[in-house]
């Protein structure tokens, strides 16, 4: 029950903080983890998507040679080696994006765990709030309203790449492919200050030094 | 007399052979930086021109209607990141210059200051390890110019380019490269070969 919430000072005392901001605590240490782990993904993904693109390159490449010129079976014997490469590639940006909606999966569990200490805060403090702050200056709704945010940009990113996976491996235009590629890179639904909100929830909740 | 005046700018000069030599190598390392965020910018550029060649509500990607604002925000973003890093660059080749040119001027003055002492002879006198006065103030000034040259061009190149003009940005790369003059930059490296005997004399 909420009889241990003890906060003396976060400036102060932080190895102190127990019940409710315990948990605000290490779900901020969890959202750093967690987007971290996505980073070192995206990373890995766009590598293996640059392959599949310059794989289909190549695979088109050939078959404009073949086309133009006689074809003989050395050269459809290389047609089956780089479809079974492209295949490969293919498996391993599905085992990205696996890995990815475990990420996803985990921050949505994060947003829930946040939004049951805002419902038991409802129930003990009978919707007045606390009176003062479990950390510096953030009532714990804004803790939720962070999770939120952060929550629906990397399912939309990942729903994004999701597409990227389905479509990247049969699109025929150069200008697409870079856009998918461009689009994996830069993931614009998760926008640069995501960078600086979760920084302002490790400073909050004194995982950075202020 | 003469003696002294050429003793004396013996160490001048051997002191800004020590400095070009230093400032040399800074100066190609900058340089290097610079031709990889070039590459950055040629392919930020590449991504550019595809995006506009694009119609995504024609795609698979029209189920993400802001997508393409949101894509234009980031390669702004990342285009605007890459130029603020080659104007930094630019500070840093703009201090290696400044520090030959001072460096250059000080022994051109000292020449100037010891000038009625200095005859033909005192100048152009050279040895096996000691190069003559006057060759050595002409290598000088030729590397001095060769810097300063090359850094207006640079700058005047970078001063061209925006992060939403996309022309400009897709022809940087190549413009970049085609300022560089191996020719020059062999010559200073010619230059401290020749005096290296003499840096080392004292």
């Amino acid at each position: 029950m909420e009889g241990g919430t003890v906060v003396m000072s976060a400036v102060r005392k932080s190895s102190m903080v127990t019940g409710s901001g315990r948990k605000i605590k290490d779900n901020a240490a969890d959202w750093h983890n967690l987007m971290k782990r996505w980073d070192k993904l995206n990373d890995e993904g766009f590598d293996v998507a640059t392959n599949i693109v310059n794989l289909r390159r190549s695979q088109s490449d050939h078959l404009l040679l073949e086309n133009s010129s006689s074809s003989s079976s050395s050269s459809s014997a290389q047609q089956v080696g780089g479809v079974s490469e492209l295949e490969d590639e293919c498996f391993k940006l599905q085992e990205v994006i696996n890995k990815m909606v475990a990420v996803v999966t985990k921050m949505e569990h994060l947003m829930k765990l946040q939004q049951g200490i805002e419902d038991l805060e409802e129930f003990q403090f009978k919707g007045e709030g606390r009176k003062a702050p479990l950390f510096h200056t953030w009532n714990t709704k804004q803790f939720g309203a962070v999770s939120r945010v952060l929550f629906d940009s990397f399912s939309e990113e990942l729903k994004l790449k999701q597409t990227i996976l389905q479509e990247l491996a049969h699109t025929s235009s150069s200008d697409l492919c870079m856009v998918y590629l461009s689009s994996w890179l830069h993931q614009p639904f998760i926008p640069t200050h995501t960078r600086l909100t979760l920084e302002a929830l490790l400073l909050e909740t004194g995982h950075r030094p202020l | 007399m003469s003696r002294l005046a050429v003793s004396t700018l013996h160490d001048v000069l051997r002191k800004s052979f020590a400095s070009l030599e230093s400032s040399q190598k800074l100066w190609i390392s900058v340089l290097a930086e610079c031709s990889l965020l070039m590459v950055s910018l040629g392919n930020l550029a590449e991504q550019w021109r595809a995006l506009c060649g694009v119609r995504i509500s024609n795609t698979p990607l029209r189920g993400f209607p802001d997508l393409e604002n949101r894509l234009r925000s980031k390669l702004l973003e990342a285009t605007d990141t890459v130029l603020v890093k080659l104007n930094e660059k630019m500070f840093s080749l703009q201090s290696i210059r400044d520090s030959i040119s001072n460096q250059v001027s000080a022994v051109l003055q000292l020449y100037e200051q010891n000038a009625d002492s200095l005859d033909l002879l005192a100048v152009t006198e050279r040895s096996t390890t000691t190069p003559s006065v006057a060759d050595m103030l002409e290598w000088l000034q030729d590397a001095e110019r060769h810097y300063r040259v090359q850094f207006l061009r640079r700058k005047t190149l970078l001063q061209t380019l925006r992060a939403d003009d996309l022309q400009f940005l897709e022809s940087a790369p190549k413009r970049w490269k085609s300022l560089d003059s191996p020719g020059a930059q062999e010559q200073i490296t010619d230059t401290l070969c020749k005096v290296s005997f003499f840096l080392e004399s004292r």
